[in-house]
């Protein structure tokens, strides 16, 4: 269908400024062939305007965007072999289902047969075949949704770009079509550039993600790497609960360093162990917290008092107050294994060493809430016209 | 050349043909009033020579400076007469019928909006000469300044709504409904609340009623009677072919002048208001004001 | 609970003045035109009831309103010249419009004083100010003597249809531009981003997504200067003063000089305001036809 690895796209030292804010400040980013390939972040954070410059309705202040190797900078946005779909789906208003399907391939003057069947085609791949007579104004969301889909599609891009697309949509309606946007993805191979602010939607559907903040890219993994070894404080905050506490590391041996929280020590084996000195911030996922009886001794255990028990349906998420002072949380599945968890309970909190990840000490980032772990969005103060 | 071609054909869509078209168009609307403000400055009897800087026009020449003929001045004084007679009668009925319609819930409003528009889009002259053939034959009341500002407030009460509409609009019930709560009555919430946020409305339409008032030509000409009720449009229509001097343009400026700082506190007045009003916007804030109000 | 009377109660006064002084004044119309004329004064006496009506003035201005008599070549110089000032209008305005509204980002605030300055200037001013410019020993024919177009000065005031058409395009494009950018400025930037996105040039997409979407908006800014256009007369009287560029609004202004022609002028205004409401229904229609498709954004 396509031919082998098209759809390379490669961003080198990118800048773009409105006036005196850099929303985007000179990122590199490697995107592979035919990966579904995400840019996480809050708003304000450069993600969309990064986009826009691939597609090229922004023009860049610094920097390269190579697609398949080729720089695209004089090359304006009609004719680079990248499709969008927008956030507000941008559907023609004054064109029905199809001619707003069939209108890139007129403007390649493809013959009307031809046409015809592309189309068609493509509106069953989307489930919509026997839409075509209607108009944007008669479909709901999620059909608007998958009618802007194939009008990009049809034109077989490289690249597909896509503007926070299940952004308008219900729970129920975006988790089903995010596995569709996944299995058409796979189906097409075709590489997907999804901008997206949700972080649960950036893990389930992307190969490799890309967290960015403040025209900055934080880091670049694949979610598993992404959730679970996360690189900087911001990283880890944005994707889930994160529980960070202050800590001051003050010698490490054999890949574990030791980090003095208040009164007590603990052993953190994951992170830079042997770089990092000095104050910095642990950071431990929730279900990777033991709570055990009190009376249980060892190391890396923090006596604590059970807040709050907050239950969930399939998990109980336990809020727990150390003695330091410090707030953490943790989750358990409920699988049928009573636990002793009332409120006011004094317990002793136990962090393994292979689960507790120690941070770089150097960047601040915008939010980095205190030991308040909350999985909402951070807040970046830098301010961007475009909105992302 | 090729620097120009590219600077031409830009591809990024900053297109440079209509830049230089709009730019254009703004040159060749004002230029021509530009230069017909000058030459009233002209110290010549010429419309289209310049013979040199001079204020005669204005008050300079004892016989035929605007300040100084009498039919130049005259006209000035009764467009000015007419612009406030018109202002004061037709401001409050509009902001009336603007209350009325927007709140009248009922079969009646549809038909008196559907009269309220008409008048916006009936061409003056066919006003004119129903105004005209109405006060010769069934109301009989002579030609005059009575009967050009009858006619003027009846095209300018649709302004009026136009303008106090839109705002009512976007204030909403809400106000007046936290005062009822809090116990007015409802002509109280009307005076105590809606009036005040209604303000600037009220100015901009009185400007814009003031604007229309003073450049309108069909209806007050043909409303008209002798000299003595003609207007600075009128005086302008009926000398601009003829031999008169640069008096005529310097009428004219004085009028423009006028008109465009009407226009112009208008604006800003709505604006600062606005602006002072959306800071404290919010139901909440709205039942704090009202509540530390005397009621 | 507000008793119902309250809020019509306000709109009384305004309603009244409007029915007093507008549509009763509009029947005065019909009364005079289907009215008979005094023998004696050479007035025109209304005639209120229409069983009443007398349609011989009436019938004497359509007959004159067929192909080749008087009525009818000052209908078609009139079409004509609406028609043709139009076109001038919505080729000169629409660029300025659609720059406005989609590209002056940093001097749009500027550009948009500008544009309104003209509205807020007496028609008759800007008609003053072109008259200045057009006298035989003004900048117009000083310039292009200047340049060697012309040898001797042209007399663009002795009724020249062309003159008459410049300024009714000069007089009338700013009442176009504001609607026209307002409508413009309504179609979302990412629809038009789309259609750049789906493969189509800058001209393109102006052809096939901008053209399309703003054509409601064309047709309304059209038909709002059309209708007063139809009825300008004092245009004509300033700029050409000749009865070679006479238009149906300074037919109606002669047969109201005085005297018994009023009947007639009267029976023409009523040609002419159903010749507009023609033009109004059909603009009707078309908006409600496109708002029931949902094209118009």
């Amino acid at each position: 269908m396509t031919e082998t690895a098209t759809g390379a796209v490669e961003l080198v030292e990118l800048r773009k400024t409105f006036g005196d804010v850099a929303a985007v400040d000179g990122i590199d980013v490697e995107i592979r062939p035919g990966e579904f390939f995400s840019l996480l972040g809050p708003s304000g954070c450069g993600k969309t305007t990064t986009l826009r410059l691939i597609a090229g309705f922004e023009r860049p202040d610094g920097g390269r965007i190579l697609l398949d190797g080729v720089d695209m900078v004089a090359t304006p946005p009609h004719r680079r072999k990248v499709n969008t779909v927008f956030q507000s789906y941008a559907l023609f208003p004054h064109l029905d289902v199809f001619d707003n399907v069939a209108f890139g391939l007129r403007r390649q003057r493809v013959k009307k047969t031809e046409i015809r069947s592309r189309v068609e085609t493509v509106l069953r791949a989307v489930r919509l075949d026997g839409y075509e007579q209607r108009r944007p104004a008669q479909l709901s969301g999620g059909q608007q949704q998958r009618v802007a889909l194939a009008r990009a599609l049809v034109l077989n891009p490289s690249v597909l770009l896509l503007d926070e697309p299940l952004g308008a949509l219900d729970a129920k309606l975006r988790k089903a079509l995010q596995i569709e946007l996944k299995s058409i993805q796979e189906q097409f191979g075709i590489t997907f550039v999804y901008v997206t602010h949700d972080q649960e939607e950036a893990l389930t559907m992307s190969d490799r993600i890309a967290v960015m903040s403040g025209g900055h890219v934080e880091q670049i993994a694949a979610p598993t790497e992404m959730y679970e070894e996360p690189r900087t404080v911001f990283v880890a905050d944005f994707l889930g609960i994160s529980n960070l506490m202050t800590v001051t590391v003050d010698g490490a041996e054999g890949g574990v360093c030791r980090a003095r929280l208040g009164d007590f020590i603990l052993r953190a084996a994951q992170g830079e162990t042997a770089e990092v000195r000095g104050e910095t911030r642990v950071v431990i996922r929730p279900e990777r917290v033991r709570i055990e009886p009190y009376e249980s001794t060892g190391d890396n255990r923090v006596p604590g008092m059970i807040e709050r028990v907050v239950y969930l349906g399939s998990s109980e998420q336990l809020v727990v107050r150390l003695a330091t002072g410090d707030v953490v949380h943790a989750l358990f599945v409920n699988d049928g294994t009573l636990r002793d968890f009332a409120q006011g309970t004094a317990v002793q909190i136990h962090f393994p060493a292979e689960a507790l990840r120690v941070l770089p000490s150097t960047r601040t980032p915008a939010t980095a809430p205190e030991p308040e772990p909350s999985p909402a969005l951070a807040v970046d103060p830098v301010p961007s016209p475009s909105g992302h | 050349m090729r620097r120009a071609r590219d600077w031409w054909a830009n591809p990024w869509g900053q297109p440079r043909f209509l830049a230089v078209v709009t730019w254009g168009y703004m040159v060749w609307s004002i230029v021509p009033v530009g230069i017909a403000v000058l030459f009233s400055f002209n110290d010549g009897r010429s419309r289209s020579v310049w013979q040199g800087f001079s204020m005669r026009w204005y008050w300079g020449d004892p016989n035929l400076s605007v300040l100084h003929d009498p039919s130049m001045r005259g006209a000035l004084e009764q467009s000015l007469k007419l612009a406030a007679l018109d202002m004061v009668i037709a401001v409050p009925l509009g902001v009336g019928l603007a209350l009325g319609l927007t709140r009248w819930v009922g079969y009646g409003a549809r038909p008196v909006n559907f009269l309220m528009l008409f008048p916006l889009v009936t061409p003056e002259i066919v006003m004119a000469v129903s105004l005209l053939l109405i006060f010769v034959t069934l109301y009989k009341i002579p030609l005059g300044t009575t009967a050009q500002v009858l006619g003027q407030v009846t095209f300018s009460i649709s302004y009026v709504v136009v303008v106090v509409r839109s705002r009512l609009l976007s204030i909403g019930k809400q106000y007046e409904e936290a005062a009822r709560d809090l116990g007015a009555s409802a002509l109280g919430a009307l005076r105590l609340v809606l009036m005040p946020l209604l303000t600037p409305a009220i100015f901009a339409s009185l400007m814009v009623v003031f604007a229309l008032s003073i450049d309108d030509f069909v209806v007050t000409d043909y409303l008209s009677s002798n000299e003595s009720t003609q207007t600075v449009p009128i005086k302008i229509y009926s000398g601009v072919r003829g031999t008169t001097t640069p008096a005529l343009n310097a009428l004219a400026t004085v009028m423009v002048l006028a008109t465009l700082v009407a226009v112009g506190l208008a604006f800003f007045v709505y604006r600062r208001v606005n602006s002072l009003q959306r800071a404290e916007s919010g139901t909440g804030t709205a039942l704090h004001e009202i509540a530390a109000l005397e009621m | 609970m507000t008793r119902r009377w309250f809020w019509p109660s306000f709109a009384l006064p305004g309603a009244a003045w409007l029915v007093l002084l507008f549509l009763v004044p509009t029947y005065a119309v019909l009364a005079v035109a289907f009215g008979t004329v005094d023998p004696i004064f050479n007035n025109p006496v209304p005639v209120w009831d229409p069983l009443h009506w007398q349609f011989s003035t009436m019938r004497g201005v359509l007959d004159d309103l067929r192909p080749g008599h008087v009525f009818w070549i000052v209908f078609v110089r009139t079409f004509v010249y609406v028609g043709i000032s139009l076109a001038g209008c919505l080729a000169i305005g629409y660029p300025v419009a659609y720059y406005l509204a989609r590209h002056a980002r940093r001097t749009k605030a500027l550009l948009l004083i500008l544009l309104i300055i003209p509205f807020w200037v007496s028609y008759l001013m800007r008609m003053l100010a072109w008259i200045g410019l057009l006298l035989p020993d003004g900048l117009v024919n000083k310039t292009l003597m200047d340049v060697g177009v012309l040898s001797h000065p042209y007399g663009w005031l002795d009724g020249q249809s062309s003159s008459v058409i410049l300024a009714l395009i000069y007089g009338y494009v700013p009442y176009l531009i504001l609607p026209l950018y307002a409508s413009l400025d309504r179609i979302a930037s990412q629809v038009l981003e789309a259609g750049r996105d789906l493969g189509a040039s800058p001209i393109s997409t102006f052809l096939h997504v901008t053209l399309p979407l703003s054509r409601h908006g064309i047709l309304a800014a059209s038909v709002l200067i059309a209708l007063p256009m139809f009825g300008d007369y004092y245009t004509n009287d300033v700029i050409s003063g000749s009865p070679r560029t006479s238009m149906i609004g300074n037919q109606i202004n002669l047969f109201f000089q005085g005297g018994p022609q009023r009947t007639v002028g009267a029976s023409l205004v009523i040609v002419l305001s159903v010749m507009l409401a023609v033009l109004m229904s059909y603009y009707l229609w078309v908006t409600v036809r496109a708002s029931r498709s949902e094209t118009i954004l």
